[in-house]
């Protein structure tokens, strides 16, 4: 039986930005596919670079980025990525329902498959009876819905989701949680970024902790926490920052 | 939340095939875009150029000789229509790109399997439909206002217009991927776009003007423009058809190109 490629393989990635600044520096990285994978690390470590640069959006400087195998330029890749980014940035000129339904189409689905999609998510996330309206008139929670929708529609292996729970109340966030469980229980690869260090350590089959553009150390939690002598990820968190803010 | 039905991954070892091309998607969102805000889209600029074939040509008109036999409020209609398509091409490009970058909802189009060209001939698109119906909306108006015979080289009329929908497409396009806030896209406009028009022979003959400034002026690209429509609609203008052509098609290749350099090297990306 063939094996399956990894869901991502970053070799040697190196972004440097016109201003000069080095958010990452020579970094590899390997999810597995099915994998539950936790990318945690203070703001300006490099996550939403790194991020970015997967999903198109920021040109590398240098480095090699493959999805399932594909260069991660190809139209291959690209349309096995869902992008769930830290903004809301939705498109202010399209109803809640045409934004679904475009996103959809910008990925090649055809007009009747995309709106029978939008429709279901619309219902799923509970934004049915905002289909009509505009992005900028929901909630902020509402708002993250429809990102997170946004970025399933097209039924990606691989999710990306950059502090999907940035900004919203403890019910949602808990309901976010279980639905991504979900969706990795059902063969989705996720990749997440998070502030939420417990549940990092409860939803991620491994983690890794980046600091100023370098992965400083990755594994299961479990192994992490036998490593540092920590209690809890947060433990763990607290030593390796101070130790590379010291270094 | 309900739970969402994830049964059906997309295969990954699987050629990409679309179902309806990317493209279409977005030059359909191009459109949808400004029909959404319709009023101010279309009927705005149809509205102000108007508003110049009124106040210019019936009201103060009879006053002013006609030039090379043709009356005035019929002379400067051409010229009204080249002008009312490359403002409404340079507001559609930067509206749509510049906000799109701002709020950053074209990251969600850069992750999608669109490629670069298809972006751009996608966002180009929407300025040329929007200038299309603006310009379909000025001759509609201002042919039997004016009273002009409509089109007297057709071959040439069209032929032009072509290039100066895509010329003001691409201007638009590449405003909005050249401007860094609002205020940059407002003085682009006023700083550039506005006299270019008003110095591009829209309201006169450049012969009338002493030589210096009649070799001026065709330095000017917007004169080129006014002049193959001029050429198109009356039959004839400051220059001669095939020049005029030439000019406004090698304009529409040149920013075409560069519009292509931003898109293909990556240069909206950070």
């Amino acid at each position: 039986m063939r094996e399956t490629p990894p869901a991502l393989s970053i070799t040697g990635l190196r972004k440097v930005y016109r201003d000069g600044v080095t958010a990452i520096e020579n970094l590899d990285l390997e999810l597995a596919d099915g994998a539950f994978f936790g990318l945690l690390g203070p703001n300006g470590a490099g996550k939403t670079t790194l991020i970015g640069a997967v999903s198109n959006v920021i040109r590398p400087s240098a480095g090699d980025l493959t999805v399932f195998g594909h260069d991660y330029r190809t139209r291959s890749a690209r349309r096995l990525i869902g992008l769930a980014e830290q903004d809301i940035n939705v498109d202010r000129f399209l109803s809640v329902r045409q934004l679904l339904v475009y996103h959809a189409g910008y990925h090649g689905i055809g007009r009747k498959t995309a709106a029978r999609r939008a429709d279901e998510l619309l219902e799923t996330f509970g934004l049915g009876h905002k289909a009509e309206g505009r992005a900028y008139e929901l909630s902020g929670g509402m708002q993250r819905r429809l990102v997170l929708a946004r970025a399933l529609i097209h039924h990606p292996r691989l999710l990306i989701l950059d502090e999907p729970t940035a900004g919203v109340d403890v019910a949602l966030r808990s309901e976010i949680w279980r639905l991504v469980k979900g969706l990795n229980a059902a063969g989705t690869t996720i990749l997440l970024t998070t502030h939420y260090l417990h549940e990092a350590e409860t939803l991620c089959d491994e983690i890794a902790l980046i600091a100023a553009g370098r992965i400083v150390d990755r594994g299961s939690a479990a192994s992490l926490r036998h490593r540092y002598q920590a209690r809890d990820i947060s433990e763990v968190y607290d030593r390796v920052m101070t130790a590379e803010a010291a270094s | 939340m309900s739970d969402t039905d994830v049964k059906h991954l997309t295969p990954y070892d699987e050629p990409y095939e679309a179902e309806r091309a990317p493209f279409l998607w977005l030059a359909e969102r191009e459109v949808l875009r400004f029909l959404n805000i319709g009023p101010y889209a279309i009927a705005g600029p149809v509205l102000s150029t108007i508003l110049f074939v009124i106040v210019f040509g019936s009201a103060l008109g009879h006053r002013v000789a006609p030039i090379d036999g043709v009356a005035y409020g019929q002379y400067i209609v051409p010229g009204l229509l080249a002008q009312a398509i490359l403002t409404v091409g340079f507001v559609n490009g930067t509206t749509s790109l510049f906000e799109a970058r701002r709020d950053k909802y074209i990251n969600d189009v850069f992750a999608s399997p669109l490629r670069w060209w298809e972006i751009n001939a996608a966002l180009v698109t929407g300025g040329v439909v929007r200038g299309f119906i603006v310009g379909a909306g000025v001759l509609a108006i201002a042919v039997p206002l004016t009273g002009t015979a409509f089109v007297a080289r057709p071959f040439i009329f069209v032929l032009g217009t072509l290039a100066v929908l895509l010329v003001a497409g691409q201007v638009g396009v590449i405003a909005g991927s050249l401007a860094k806030s609002l205020d940059h896209v407002y003085s682009m406009e006023s700083i550039v776009l506005l006299p270019l028009g008003f110095l591009g022979g829209v309201f006169y003959s450049v012969a009338q003007l002493p030589h210096v400034w009649d070799v001026l002026s065709r330095i000017n690209p917007v004169f080129w423009l006014v002049q193959v429509e001029r050429i198109g609609l009356l039959g004839q203008a400051d220059v001669g058809a095939a020049p005029a052509l030439v000019v406004v098609w090698a304009l529409a290749a040149a920013l075409s190109v560069w519009s292509a350099i931003i898109f293909g090297t990556n240069r909206l990306k950070a």
